[in-house]
């Protein structure tokens, strides 16, 4: 049994106050150095206010659990504010399990977590 | 973990149950590959699914040795808090989701992780525990 190493691609857009992340594929170990790259570049930006928009039909194992973890970590060292959405009703099961939805809020939407995530909504 | 799914689906098994069970197939896979058979490419991990009645019955079968003390469940706020190592996160996944987990040495050697997974959503689950019981298939 080999296991597949896959790869993410990481984009980001600034909306409003808030910059979006986009994760495209599987978030597992493998994730981590394309994850924090992006996490460290979006702060070198200046992003305050962070949004994870993971991919609809993303998997996510205990190893990708662990990279996100690494980031909220990260965002609660620094004092930003993370958000995360495409997250399917499972996932979001997993991670208030995990206690994830604690140090970061789940969206239904990012329409939804721009309107909250808002400086102004603050 | 497909194969897993498949099988469920297969059985009527619901949406939210066939999940649960491919996050503690994927898991236990993930254990056996990284703990048990420490990474080694030429070691076998074997995974078995079955149903009976009610309930997907898996074991998942490694090369190693097992846990050698109990795994305490992680606690984010201390890894946050103190930087600390996100470990642990895929035991916990399967104790929380599986209804039933064991863990036991194989006589012929080797590790095993059994699971049970209901069918019927958490939610309309009445108990009882005794019905959960995994027979020893050695």
């Amino acid at each position: 049994m080999a296991m597949q190493q896959q790869t993410n691609e990481v984009t980001f857009e600034t909306r409003g106050d808030v910059m979006v992340i986009y994760i495209q594929g599987d978030i597992t170990a493998f994730s981590e150095t394309k994850l924090n790259e992006a996490y460290r570049s979006a702060t070198g930006q200046g992003a305050v206010r962070l949004l994870l928009k993971i991919a609809a039909d993303a998997y996510i194992n205990s190893g990708g659990i662990a990279v996100l973890i690494q980031i909220l970590a990260q965002t609660s060292r620094n004092r930003q504010v993370i958000g995360i959405t495409g997250v399917s009703e499972h996932f979001k099961k997993i991670f208030s399990m995990v206690g994830i939805t604690k140090f970061a809020t789940i969206y239904p939407s990012i329409e939804e977590a721009l309107e909250k995530m808002a400086v102004s909504a603050a | 973990m497909a194969c897993s799914a498949t099988l469920a689906k297969m059985h009527g098994c619901p949406e939210d149950r066939i999940e649960d069970l491919k996050t503690v197939v994927a898991e236990a896979a993930i254990n056996a590959m990284q703990h048990g058979n420490r990474g080694r490419p030429e070691s076998r991990v074997t995974v078995k699914i079955e149903v009976a009645e009610d309930t997907i019955h898996v074991a998942v079968m490694d090369e190693g040795e097992g846990l050698r003390e109990e795994v305490a469940d992680p606690d984010i706020e201390r890894v946050i808090a103190n930087n600390a190592p996100a470990v642990g996160f895929g035991l916990f996944l399967m104790r929380k989701l599986a209804d039933l987990i064991e863990f036991d040495r194989m006589s012929e050697g080797g590790h095993r992780v059994r699971m049970a997974v209901r069918m019927q959503s958490k939610a309309q689950l009445r108990k009882p525990e005794a019905h959960l019981a995994v027979g020893n298939r050695g």
